[in-house]
This record gives C-alpha cells, sequence and structure tokens, in this order.
C-alpha cells in the first residue's frame, strides 16, 4: 500500500508542477486583445435605393439589347458576330482589332455563315456620373435570343469591367496574353453561339434550357470561364478547406449526389427543369447574375452541351437540338446511352467523385488502432506482472 | 379592290411583330425613366434616412473628447475615455497635423450588453461593442478603427489597405526582420545586406518594368514562388502539364507560369507590413505635417511622395528602415544553463523509477 501512495504523490506533485508553470498568475493581463464588433447595416431606406437600382439596371439592360437589335449593322466582309461598343468611343484601329479577334474566335468555333446571326454589344467602363442613373452593373452579362420578332439574331451584352476596358483602349496590362480578348468574347457569347452553330432549338429543349437559365449551354468552345484553368468546379477550392464542403453543400442534393458519382444524381442534375413546361417570355432575355456558379444544377454546367456536341458529334446534337421528342429521350438519343451513365463518367474528367457520409480519415483509424493495441498490450502487461499470493 | 384589300391584310399581319416590338419598347423606355425617378427620389430618402440615422446615434449620447478624437457614445462600463487617452498619442503621432481632421469625423459607438441573447436594435451607424471589453482590448479598437479618410488610390494601391497606427510597434519592425531572412527573393537577401538599390526594388519603390526578374532573378526562387504561392491555382486544365515541368526544376515553365499572372499578382518580396512600416518611419522623421505632404501630390511616384513627406531622400528614409529593422531583430530562444540540468535530473528520476519498480504484489 505504502507503494502506492508514492505513485499517487508523484501524479499530485508533477500536476501541481504542470500547474504552476503553464496557469498565469491571478490578474494577469490576457495575451491578445479581444473584441468583437457588428458594422452597421444599411437603412432600410437605402436598401429601397439599391433594389430599385437593380431593377432599373435589369431593365435597361433589356431595352438597350432591343434598341441595338433594331439598329444592329451587318459587315458582309466579315465573318463574326458584330461588334457594338457603348460609352467612351474606341479609336479606329482597336475596333479593327477587336473585330479581328471576334473573327478568329468565331472560326476556331468552326462557324462561319450562319443562318442565326451574333450581335456582341460591349459596354465599357464610365466614370461615376458621366451618365444618369445608378453605377451600370459591370458583371451583369445578358442575352436576348432569337424570338418571333426577330428569328435570325441573337444579341449577348458583355460588360467591360475596368480591366477590359483599359485593354481594349489600347492600354493592356504588361502580362496580357494575346488570347485573352479571345477568350473573353468566346465566354460573352453564350447561347448566341450555340443558335449561331445548332439554330433555334425545339420547344421542349428550349423550355428545359428556359427553366435553368441555360446553366449547361453557356460555353461552346473547349474553354472554361477564362480558359481551361477555369471551371465553376474549380471556384470550389480545395478539399481541405472547410468552405469547399460549404460550397459543395448549398449546392441541390442531386448536384451534390452527381459529383458523387451516383448516376441517379447525375440524371436528375442534368434533366432538371425538363418536365417543367416552362413560359418562354417574348422577348427572352438571359441573365446572369454575379456568382451563377454557385447556383448551377450541374457543376461545371457551362460547358455540358458543349462537350456533349463534341463527343457524339454535329449530326447527332442537331438531332437532339431539334428534336420534339422530350429532353431525356432526345438527350440518351444522341448519346446512346442513358443520361445518367455518361453524365457520371463526363464529371470524372474534372473532379475526382467525393465521399459523403459519415468517413473516418486513414490517419484517424490508424492512430485509434495503435492506441487501442498499446492499452491491450499495457493491459497484458500489467496481469502478466501480477502475483497472487 | 379585293386583292388590294388582300394585299393591306396581308402586310399589316406582316407588320404585327415589328409593331409589337416597338410597343414593347415603348413600353420598357416608360418604365426605364419611371424608375430612373423613381431610384432618384429613393437615393434623396436614403441620404435623409441616413443623415437622420446619424443624428439620431447621437441622441442621448456622451461625447467624449481627447484631443482631436470625437467619439460619440451611450453610458456604460466601457472604458471609452481611459482607451482615447492611451490612443491618442499614438493617433497624433502618426498622423500629425491632420489628425485635426478627426474632429470633424467622430467615432460611433453603441456599447451593448455582451449576453448574445440580449435583444438589440439594428445597428445603422457606426461599431457595436459588448460593454465588458478591456482597457487594452478598446484601445486596440479605437487604434484599429481610427476614421481617418481614406488615401488616395495609388497610395492604397501601393499599401493594400489604410495606414493606421501601430499596436505593436516593436514586434512589426521585428517582423520585417524575419522577412529579410526568410524571404525567397534575392531583392529581400540584397536589402539584408545592405543594397539600398534592393531594397528599393523590393518594396516596390523602383522601376516596376521586369518585375519577375527584379525580385526572383534565380530559378530556385522563381520554382518556390510557384510552388509555395500558386501550386494549386495552377493543377488545373491546362496549365497542370507546365506546373509539373516547374516542379520538376525546369525553369521556363516557372517563368511562363509566373509571366501569365496579371503583375500585381505577383508575391511581394517584402509585406505589406514592411510598406506600412517604411510609411510610419517616413512620417516619424517628418514631423507634423508629414501626413498632409505624403497625400499632397497623388499623380507623383510613391518614392517621391514618402521623400517629400520625410523630408529626406528616399534612399536615406530606406536606409534608416533597414538600419531599424536590423536593430529589432528577434532575441533568440536562450536556454539557462541550470534548465540543461533540470531537465537531466527529471530523465534520470523517471529512468530510476522505471528501473526499481518491483514486481507487483496484491
Amino acid at each position: 500500500m505504502a507503494p502506492l501512495r508514492v505513485w499517487i504523490a508523484v501524479a499530485v506533485g508533477g500536476c501541481a508542477l504542470i500547474a504552476l508553470a503553464y496557469l498565469p498568475p491571478r490578474g494577469a493581463a490576457p495575451r491578445g486583445p479581444r473584441f468583437a464588433t457588428y458594422s452597421p447595416e444599411p437603412t432600410a431606406a437605402r436598401r429601397r435605393a439599391q433594389a430599385v437600382a437593380k431593377e432599373w439596371r435589369e431593365t435597361d439592360a433589356s431595352l438597350r439589347l432591343l434598341e441595338d437589335r433594331q439598329h444592329v449593322k451587318w459587315d458582309s466582309s466579315r465573318v463574326g458576330p458584330a461588334i457594338i461598343f457603348r460609352g467612351p468611343t474606341l479609336p479606329p484601329t482597336a475596333v479593327r482589332t477587336v473585330e479581328a479577334v471576334a473573327d478568329s474566335m468565331w472560326r476556331a468555333l468552326g462557324l462561319g455563315e450562319t443562318k442565326v446571326r451574333a450581335a456582341l454589344v460591349i459596354a465599357l467602363e464610365r466614370a461615376p456620373g458621366s451618365a444618369p442613373g445608378p453605377i451600370p452593373d459591370q458583371n451583369g452579362v445578358a442575352f436576348l435570343t432569337p424570338d418571333s420578332t426577330d428569328r435570325t439574331t441573337c444579341m449577348a451584352f458583355l460588360p467591360a469591367n475596368h480591366f477590359w476596358t483599359a485593354v481594349l483602349l489600347g492600354h493592356p496590362p504588361r502580362h496580357f496574353e494575346p488570347d485573352w480578348l479571345a477568350r473573353w468574347f468566346q465566354s460573352g457569347l453564350g447561347p448566341c453561339a450555340y443558335y449561331a452553330a445548332y439554330g433555334t432549338p425545339s420547344r421542349s429543349v428550349r423550355s428545359w434550357l428556359a427553366a435553368r437559365n441555360w446553366d449547361v449551354a453557356l460555353y461552346l468552345g473547349t474553354h472554361g470561364i477564362a480558359g481551361e484553368r477555369f471551371l465553376s468546379v474549380n471556384l470550389l477550392g480545395d478539399p481541405r478547406y472547410s468552405w469547399y464542403w460549404d460550397g459543395i453543400y448549398s449546392l441541390s442534393p442531386s448536384t451534390v449526389a452527381c459529383l458523387a458519382g451516383r448516376l441517379d444524381g447525375c440524371r436528375s442534375a442534368v434533366l432538371y427543369g425538363a418536365d417543367d413546361d416552362a413560359r418562354i417570355a417574348v422577348p427572352e432575355i438571359v441573365r446572369l447574375e454575379q456568382g451563377w456558379w454557385r447556383k448551377q444544377h450541374l457543376l461545371p454546367g457551362e460547358r455540358f452541351l458543349g462537350d456533349v456536341a463534341r463527343d457524339v458529334g454535329r449530326d447527332r446534337f442537331q438531332s437532339f437540338w431539334t428534336s420534339s421528342l422530350p429532353v431525356d429521350t432526345a438527350l440518351a438519343a444522341a448519346l446512346r446511352q442513358p443520361v445518367g451513365e455518361w453524365t457520371k463518367q463526363w464529371e470524372r474528367r474534372f473532379i475526382q467523385p467525393i465521399r459523403l457520409g459519415a468517413a473516418a480519415p486513414l490517419g484517424a483509424t490508424l492512430l485509434a488502432l495503435l492506441l487501442a493495441a498499446v492499452a491491450v498490450s499495457a493491459v497484458a502487461l500489467a496481469a502478466s506482472r501480477r502475483q497472487v499470493r | 379592290m379585293f386583292r388590294r384589300f388582300g394585299l393591306l391584310l396581308i402586310l399589316g399581319v406582316l407588320a404585327c411583330p415589328l409593331l409589337g416590338q416597338d410597343t414593347l419598347i415603348n413600353r420598357l423606355r416608360i418604365r426605364s425613366d419611371s424608375l430612373l425617378r423613381t431610384w432618384q427620389q429613393a437615393v434623396a430618402i436614403a441620404n435623409l434616412a441616413d443623415s437622420l440615422e446619424r443624428e439620431r446615434a447621437t441622441i442621448g449620447r456622451d461625447t467624449i473628447a481627447v484631443g482631436a478624437l470625437r467619439i460619440i457614445t451611450n453610458a456604460s462600463p466601457l472604458p471609452v475615455r481611459q482607451a482615447a487617452a492611451l490612443a491618442w498619442p499614438a493617433i497624433d503621432s502618426l498622423y500629425g497635423s491632420a489628425a485635426a481632421d478627426l474632429a470633424e469625423r467622430p467615432y460611433f459607438i453603441r456599447a451593448v450588453d455582451p449576453d448574445s441573447n440580449a435583444r438589440r436594435a439594428v445597428l445603422h451607424v457606426g461599431l457595436e461593442v459588448p460593454w465588458d471589453l478591456d482597457l487594452r482590448s478598446t484601445t486596440t479598437l479605437l487604434l484599429t478603427t481610427v476614421p481617418i479618410a481614406p488615401p488616395d488610390r495609388a497610395l492604397a494601391t501601393w499599401l493594400t489597405g489604410v495606414l493606421r497606427p501601430s499596436i505593436h510597434p516593436r514586434e512589426d519592425v521585428g517582423g520585417v526582420y524575419l522577412e529579410f531572412v526568410t524571404a525567397p527573393s534575392q531583392a529581400a537577401r540584397g536589402c539584408f545586406m545592405g543594397d539600398i538599390a534592393s531594397c528599393i526594388d523590393a518594396l516596390g519603390l523602383g522601376d516596376t518594368n521586369h518585375q519577375l526578374e527584379r525580385w526572383y532573378p534565380s530559378a530556385p526562387e522563381r520554382r518556390a514562388v510557384v510552388t509555395g504561392s500558386f501550386a494549386d491555382f495552377f493543377d488545373h486544365g491546362g496549365s497542370a502539364p507546365a506546373l509539373r515541368e516547374c516542379v520538376a526544376g525546369r525553369d521556363a515553365s516557372c517563368t511562363a507560369l509566373l509571366r501569365s499572372l496579371p503583375a500585381d499578382v505577383l508575391p511581394k518580396p517584402l509585406s505589406d507590413a514592411a510598406r506600412v512600416s517604411l510609411v510610419r518611419d517616413a512620417l516619424r522623421l517628418g514631423g507634423q505635417d508629414a501626413y498632409r505632404r505624403l497625400l499632397r501630390d497623388p499623380e507623383a511616384a510613391i518614392a517621391d511622395r514618402l521623400a517629400e513627406a520625410a523630408g529626406v531622400s528616399v534612399d536615406s528614409l530606406v536606409a534608416g528602415w533597414r538600419n531599424a529593422a536590423l536593430a529589432a531583430r528577434p532575441a533568440p530562444v536562450e536556454l539557462p544553463w541550470w534548465a540543461i540540468g533540470v531537465a537531466l535530473g527529471w530523465v534520470t528520476v523517471f529512468a530510476g523509477c522505471g528501473l526499481s519498480s518491483s514486481r507487483w504484489r496484491l
């Protein structure tokens, strides 16, 4: 019994020593400053002014697109989209450069003379207060698709922010790469590129795309938002960080299921909106809000139909695009396999299937096994040293 | 007659869509004009509401004046006056005569119950702070939220933010020393070794052409920048093969990857904290009007503005700043001689306990 008391005394003494070393003396100041402040919120009147400004921007963009469609001038010497500039006047040499880049981008997409023509309205940045009304939104890309009033013109509205305005005015930054401008134009064409390449879609396809705000037909080319490096799936970040998972779980369940490689999830993610008989507005103006990639039903959906078109070939995609069959049937017929299966394989090109549900990491599992082994060994050792008289 | 009527009918039907579009455009134009008028009214009302909200924030509140600081706050145990008395000398010494403008730009501080369950009114003006903050934290709060007018765009871009008084001046300068000796950049090392031109380069005060070659002239440095700062960014799509080549040691790939970045994204050899400490030195040397002189000509080069503020050449300013950073070298951890004896003693005690343990008896 006496040795046990000694051990207990040693343990208590050890604890006291540790406490002496680590606990601060009474009255000592904490190490770091501690405060949490709350920032002010805008007043209700300010929020209303912002909401009216947003509504005005949308109405103004629609109005400008419709007006520009009436006055667009087609240059027969060019193959690419017509370019209309708004804001500061560009020097003629800069206009010619931009048109040349747009033409080469158009050819790179495999487009030439097309039945539906595209026009790109580029709004250059203006100094605040230089025009009446709220400051224009430099992120609000919009498209006016062909309709009964003009069946052969598709308009794309592309606001140029500070960076692109400087480039267009002939002041690019030092490290500017020549192909950046072509990529920007390509990403700005959106649905107009599909209209130019494949004509007007069938009612079922158009209704499906309208229901999901054309999120699977934003890029016809091989590049992503701004080249191969930027796909919407890359914007999630790195799985090591918590915001990646915050981003994942802010998506719809079918989108997450598809990211995990589940067939049903992929099918639902692709066919979202296909069952609805969405009312197609006239004029149909498709607007991409800032941060549209956070609301996608399929990642990276912006290139989905572009990849389908490349994989199945022009004829099969054309038959899907103009098919009067339901979208799931028409798409499966073009792909020659179930939609979910093809999409699952396609998804794997961009992202490794994520793991859903609780799963202990390998390191933690090994550590737990090691600790368990140590505990069992300690007990076994103690039992072997035990003597019963 | 009948044929002519039919022709007119056909033309009318064909023109209908165009007419419809005109109507739509007119409708949109009217709506746009109406929204514009509504927006103008809404902005005027919002400005009035904001102004009233600022007035309301002062009603029934105390105004605490220390130097040129004006703090409008509600009665609470928050040690605002004492904190202001501590903060004012630091603010005054940084901004000099420009600090007098703070009399027109008060702090609005609403001290609230620290209990997060307590009901609170929506905050539209100023800061909301729990009233149980101690003096040190309240002083830090005042120093980090000085309501000074923001600097011009060029200076704010170079500084990457707003200049505030230092809370830990000694540690801040010590941090610059650590950057000298750890940054993977020849410019930073050259500065450490006493080359003032390298210091000017590393601080982004000199010629900004060929910045990549000036900041990171050797292949290992460029590889370190790519793998250290941009590995995730480049590990996608078309740049992934170039990243692999760079990691494998191909300098041309590293250089090409870094060149594809916009110029202002290239990591600076010396951080923003180093730039801020240089500006603080310039203001200290320049006296009362130094901050006003710094802001006087937003079009001038930053180096010239700093020299103008400090009243000395930029070379002298940077040399003095470098010397201060070297003098603030953090003290190395020193092990007292007796600690070795204590450590060995504990090892002996535990070893003795283990070796002398007898078999257990129950």
